[in-house]
């Protein structure tokens, strides 16, 4: 079957069938290693997309569950001023990820600041949850992810105000 | 590699028409419980699947003062996400107790009472409210309370075949309600469990009493809460050790690490009530 989506914003399409994974897809057809298969079960986070706006995991996704949706892979999310808010607010509060899991944790932050522009421990550390590596102190996580929607927040209003 | 025939109905209409044509499909709708055990390579889907993903039917939240309808398709995340009070806090905390975000994205409510392996997190919640699920089917809608998608074993029993398509669950006062999910470690399996708690008194008298358990089985007893119902509150020592003398005695077929954790469980609420 041919699946057509948005990818990373742009329009593609992909011959797939009922037994592939979007996130060997994303890899073999696409060339976008951010998303890692890995536990196969949901379980570690390694293959976290935004699936129009929402964290989810590709390798529990069939590739005709991606027909007409929005789909962004870390490549795509690092390209963009959310990814800057981030990067920079992560750096601010000093939070440094493992290779296994910061790819993970930066669409678990930007999931998080999607939808809440003063996110609270709770909201943070539910999240990230998602990812379970123990690299970084929770303490931390939180701050970065506070200090990245701060930047985000003002970002919007120096843009809304000009 | 197996390959399967993807169905994707844009209707209610269709999708019914569908069951009809194909009565060994599957339905799948976030295929977070159908993709679970799969860590191969390659998917291993049933031969004919008909995805939910894009009925609109399924996918409506209807509020009234008295209840919320969810359809079958909404997802947990969505749920989770509608405004306060619409959903009651039973519901929601049995929800957020599922797995992770990422999970509760796709996962949706239809698909966690649909299962037929074992009761998922909803269920206790869903019975001790009395929500009422419609299946429907070649002969028409039918509506279900909750407890009856057990069987008389307290095993899941969904109606074969037919379609979940919305979950009717009635918005009441609670003055206690308690959610407690057992047995974490690799979810699910055979000794993890879902205890839930709902209860109303109105001038000291004990007016509403549901507890509802259930993982690979479910149990609710209805003769042991007729009993409970209408005392005075507290409950004295008496009554304390007689209810849960009745509910251990019930726990008994549970697996053993479950029934310790069930009976101190009910000691807990039956404890609430003593106070
Ligand atoms: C890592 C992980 C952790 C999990 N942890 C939990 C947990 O803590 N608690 C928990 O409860 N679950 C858990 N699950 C299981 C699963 O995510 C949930 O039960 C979920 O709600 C299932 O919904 P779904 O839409 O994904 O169902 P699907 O996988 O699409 O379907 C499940 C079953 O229901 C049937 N079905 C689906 N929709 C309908 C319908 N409308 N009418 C009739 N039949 C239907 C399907 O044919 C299938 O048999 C976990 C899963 C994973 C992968």
């Amino acid at each position: 079957m041919t699946i057509h989506f948005i990818l990373n914003g742009e329009d593609v399409s992909m011959n797939a069938t009922s037994a592939d994974r979007l996130v060997d897809l994303l890899r073999e057809r696409f060339g976008l290693h951010g998303a890692q298969a890995d536990c196969r079960r949901g379980t570690c986070g390694k293959c976290l997309v935004l699936m129009d706006g929402r964290l989810a995991p590709s390798c529990l996704l069939p590739a005709f569950k991606a027909r007409g949706r929005e789909i962004v892979t870390y490549e795509g999310f690092a390209q963009t001023d959310e990814y800057a808010d981030i990067a920079a607010g992560f750096a601010e509060a000093g939070v440094e990820c493992c290779g296994f899991c910061d790819k993970g944790k930066i669409l678990a932050a930007a999931a998080v600041v999607e939808r809440s522009s003063r996110p609270t421990k709770e909201e943070i550390l539910a999240e990230m949850a998602e990812v379970p590596c123990r690299c970084t102190d929770p303490e931390t996580l939180v701050r970065g992810v506070q200090a990245a929607a701060e930047r985000r927040e003002g970002r919007r209003y120096r843009r809304a105000s000009q | 590699m197996r390959v399967s025939e993807i169905h994707a109905p844009s209707s209610l209409a269709e999708v019914l028409e569908q069951r009809r044509r194909l009565p060994e499909a599957a339905f799948y709708a976030g295929g977070t419980e159908l993709l679970r055990e799969q860590a191969g390579r390659f998917l291993r889907l049933p031969p004919e699947i008909i995805s939910l993903g894009a009925v609109p039917e399924l996918r409506q939240v209807a509020l009234t003062e008295r209840f919320v309808e969810i359809g079958a398709a909404v997802t947990l995340a969505e749920i989770l996400e509608l405004r306060e009070n619409a959903v009651p806090e039973l519901l929601a905390v049995a929800l957020r107790g599922v797995a992770t975000p990422a999970i509760r994205n796709l996962a949706t409510l239809g698909g966690n009472l649909a299962t037929r392996s074992r009761f998922m997190d909803s269920w206790p919640a869903l019975a001790c409210l009395d929500a009422l699920a419609e299946f429907r089917d070649a002969s028409g809608s039918h509506w279900v309370n909750v407890n009856r998608i057990a069987d008389a074993e307290g095993l899941p029993a969904p109606p074969a075949g037919a379609l979940l398509s919305r979950v009717r669950i009635p918005l009441e006062r609670w003055d206690a309600i308690a959610i407690r999910k057992v047995g974490l470690r690799d979810y699910p399996a055979a000794e993890t469990a879902v205890f839930a708690l709902a209860a109303r008194a109105e001038k000291g008298i004990l007016s509403e009493f549901r507890l509802a358990f259930a993982g690979e089985r479910s149990l609710r007893l209805r003769e042991v809460e007729a009993r409970i119902l209408g005392r005075r509150l507290p409950l004295n020592a008496k009554e304390r050790r007689s209810f849960s003398g009745d509910y251990r005695e019930a726990a008994s077929s549970l697996p053993p690490g479950l029934k310790q954790q069930f009976g101190t469980l009910v000691d807990g609420a039956l404890d609430l009530l003593s106070r």
